[in-house]
C-alpha cells in the first residue's frame, strides 16, 4: 500500500480521474457552445471526413458489395414502379392543394408549417465511432448559419437535430440515440399525443405515454406533434408496428419502425427556419425553447 | 522521439478510421473500438501506470471529439488499461492468443465502464436487450481485427518503431 503511495503515477492518474470527473459534471448538462479545443479537434477531422466520404459513397456497406447484380435489377424495377406510382399521386395532390389553398383564403387561415420550411442540404460526412450515441456529421457550420436544436430531415422523414456546431461541420443526434426523444402524434386521427424515443438501434423507435383509451394501432403513420417548438409540425418520424399496453394499465406504448434508413442516409435537409404561428426562424424558436 | 509520434498518431488515425470507414462497415450493427485495441496493446506491452495514463489521453481525445460527457472515455480506457498492465507481467505476450484475449476482456470491461457511467449521468438513457448484443459484436469485431494489429504491435514493440529502448 506504501509502495503505492509513493508511486508517482498513482497520483498522477488519481489528478487525471479527478479531472475527468470535474470535466463531466460540466459537459453533462446541454451546453450552448463546443470549448475551443473541442473546436480545433473537430475542425482538424473535418477536411480529411469530407475526401473520404465520397470513397464510401462509392463503395457502400458490407451489404452492397455481396449483393449481386440480380438484387440490384430487382431493387431498380421496384424503384421503377413505385415511381410511377408516387407521380399519380402527385397529381392527385396537386389538385387536392389548390382546392385546399383556395379554401384556406376563404376562412383565412394561416398557411401550415410545411409550406414555410426553411431548408438547408448538407452533405453526411463521419458518423459516430462508437456504439453508445448515434450520431452524424455533416458539412455545414457555423458559417453556414447552423445553430444548435435546428431541425434536420431527409425527403423520407425525420433524421434528428443539430447536437453542436463547429465552424464548418455539425453533430447530428439522430433520432434512434438513446438520448433523443421527439413529441409526436398519429398523423391518420391527430388524437393521439406521446413520446418517441431512440432505443440505440437503426431499426426501431419506441412512443411512450399514449393514454389507455387511444385508437392507435399497427401500420399507422406517426408525424411530429409540434409541441415540441424546435420541431416542425407534421414531419414522418415512422410507421406502428406493434402496440402494447404498460403494466400500471393506464399507458401504453408502441414500437415504431423509422422511415428513414439511419444507415444508409448520405445526404440531410436542415431546416433552418419554419413559420409558426406566424414567422418564427428556428433559432427564435429555439431561444423561446 | 518516432515512438512518441506513432503512439499519438494512432488514436487520432484510429478515431478517422472508426467515424467515417468502420462506422459504414459494422458487424452486427457494431463499430469496432481501435482506440481502446491500441491502448489495451500499450498497457500489455508497458506497465499498469504509464498504460492508465495513455489510456486517459487516448480517451479524452474520443471524448472531445464526441463533445458529450467529457471524460467518461478518459476514465473507462484508464481504468482498462490500468487492469491490463496489472496483469501484463504474468503473461506471454509472444503468444498471439494473449494478445486477442486481452482486447476481448478490455472491450467488455470498457462497455460495463460505459454503460455504468451512462446510466449515472444521464437524464435520459433508454436501455434494452440491444445493448448487450451490440457489446458482443463489438467484442468479436474487435477481437478479429487485433490478430492483425497484435502482430504488427508487438513485433514493433520487440524490434520497430515502437521499442521502448534506444529511441529512434
Amino acid at each position: 500500500m506504501l509502495r503505492l503511495l509513493k508511486n508517482w503515477y498513482f497520483w498522477l492518474l488519481v489528478l487525471l480521474l479527478v479531472g475527468a470527473l470535474f470535466l463531466m459534471s460540466h459537459t453533462a448538462t446541454n451546453r450552448e457552445n463546443l470549448s475551443p479545443v473541442e473546436r480545433i479537434i473537430r475542425e482538424a477531422y473535418t477536411p480529411m471526413q469530407r475526401g473520404v466520404s465520397s470513397f464510401k459513397t462509392r463503395v457502400g456497406s458490407w451489404n452492397d458489395i455481396f449483393s449481386g447484380k440480380g438484387d440490384l435489377q430487382r431493387e431498380i424495377d421496384e424503384l421503377h414502379k413505385e415511381n410511377q406510382r408516387l407521380s399519380l399521386e402527385n397529381q392527385f395532390l396537386r389538385e387536392y392543394r389548390h382546392e385546399v389553398d383556395r379554401l384556406r383564403i376563404l376562412v383565412g387561415f394561416e398557411e401550415s408549417n410545411q409550406d414555410h420550411l426553411e431548408l438547408l442540404p448538407a452533405r453526411v460526412i463521419a458518423r459516430s465511432p462508437g456504439n453508445w450515441y448515434h450520431y452524424l456529421v455533416i458539412d455545414r457550420g457555423l458559417r453556414d448559419g447552423l445553430r444548435k436544436g435546428m431541425t434536420v430531415m431527409h425527403p423520407s422523414g425525420l433524421v434528428g437535430r443539430v447536437e453542436n456546431v463547429s465552424n464548418t461541420s455539425a453533430q447530428i443526434s439522430l433520432l434512434t440515440d438513446r438520448e433523443t426523444a421527439v413529441g409526436a402524434t398519429v398523423e391518420e386521427t391527430r388524437d393521439t399525443s406521446g413520446i418517441v424515443e431512440g432505443m440505440g438501434n437503426s431499426r426501431e423507435l419506441r412512443m411512450i405515454n399514449i393514454p389507455y383509451y387511444s385508437q392507435i394501432k399497427k401500420g399507422n403513420r406517426i408525424v411530429t406533434s409540434g409541441l415540441s417548438i424546435s420541431y416542425p409540425q407534421g414531419i414522418y418520424i415512422g410507421k406502428v408496428t406493434s402496440v402494447i399496453r404498460e403494466s400500471n394499465g393506464l399507458l401504453l406504448t408502441a414500437t415504431v419502425q423509422p422511415a428513414v434508413n439511419f444507415d444508409r442516409l448520405e445526404e440531410v435537409l436542415v431546416v433552418t427556419g419554419f413559420n409558426r404561428e406566424g414567422s418564427t426562424s428556428v433559432s427564435e424558436a429555439i431561444e423561446e425553447d | 522521439m518516432v515512438r512518441y509520434l506513432i503512439l499519438a498518431l494512432l488514436p487520432f488515425l484510429a478515431l478517422f478510421l472508426q467515424s467515417t470507414f468502420f462506422a459504414a462497415f459494422k458487424l452486427g450493427g457494431a463499430v469496432p473500438d481501435l482506440v481502446l485495441i491500441f491502448v489495451a496493446f500499450y498497457a500489455l506491452m508497458n506497465s499498469a501506470g504509464k498504460g492508465a495514463v495513455y489510456g486517459f489521453f487516448c480517451g479524452l481525445l474520443e471524448d472531445l471529439y464526441t463533445g458529450r460527457f467529457v471524460g467518461m472515455n478518459a476514465i473507462s480506457k484508464a481504468l482498462v488499461a490500468y487492469l491490463v498492465g496489472r496483469y501484463q507481467v504474468n503473461v506471454f505476450k509472444e503468444n498471439i492468443f494473449v494478445g486477442v484475449g486481452t482486447v476481448a476482456v478490455a472491450t467488455l470491461l470498457n462497455s460495463v465502464i460505459l454503460f455504468a457511467v451512462s446510466l449515472g449521468m444521464s437524464e435520459v438513457f433508454h436501455v434494452d436487450s440491444g445493448v448487450l448484443t451490440t457489446v458482443i459484436y463489438q467484442i468479436l469485431y474487435n477481437s478479429i481485427l487485433s490478430v492483425p494489429l497484435y502482430l504488427w504491435y508487438y513485433n514493433s514493440a520487440k524490434s520497430g518503431w515502437l521499442r521502448y529502448n534506444g529511441e529512434r
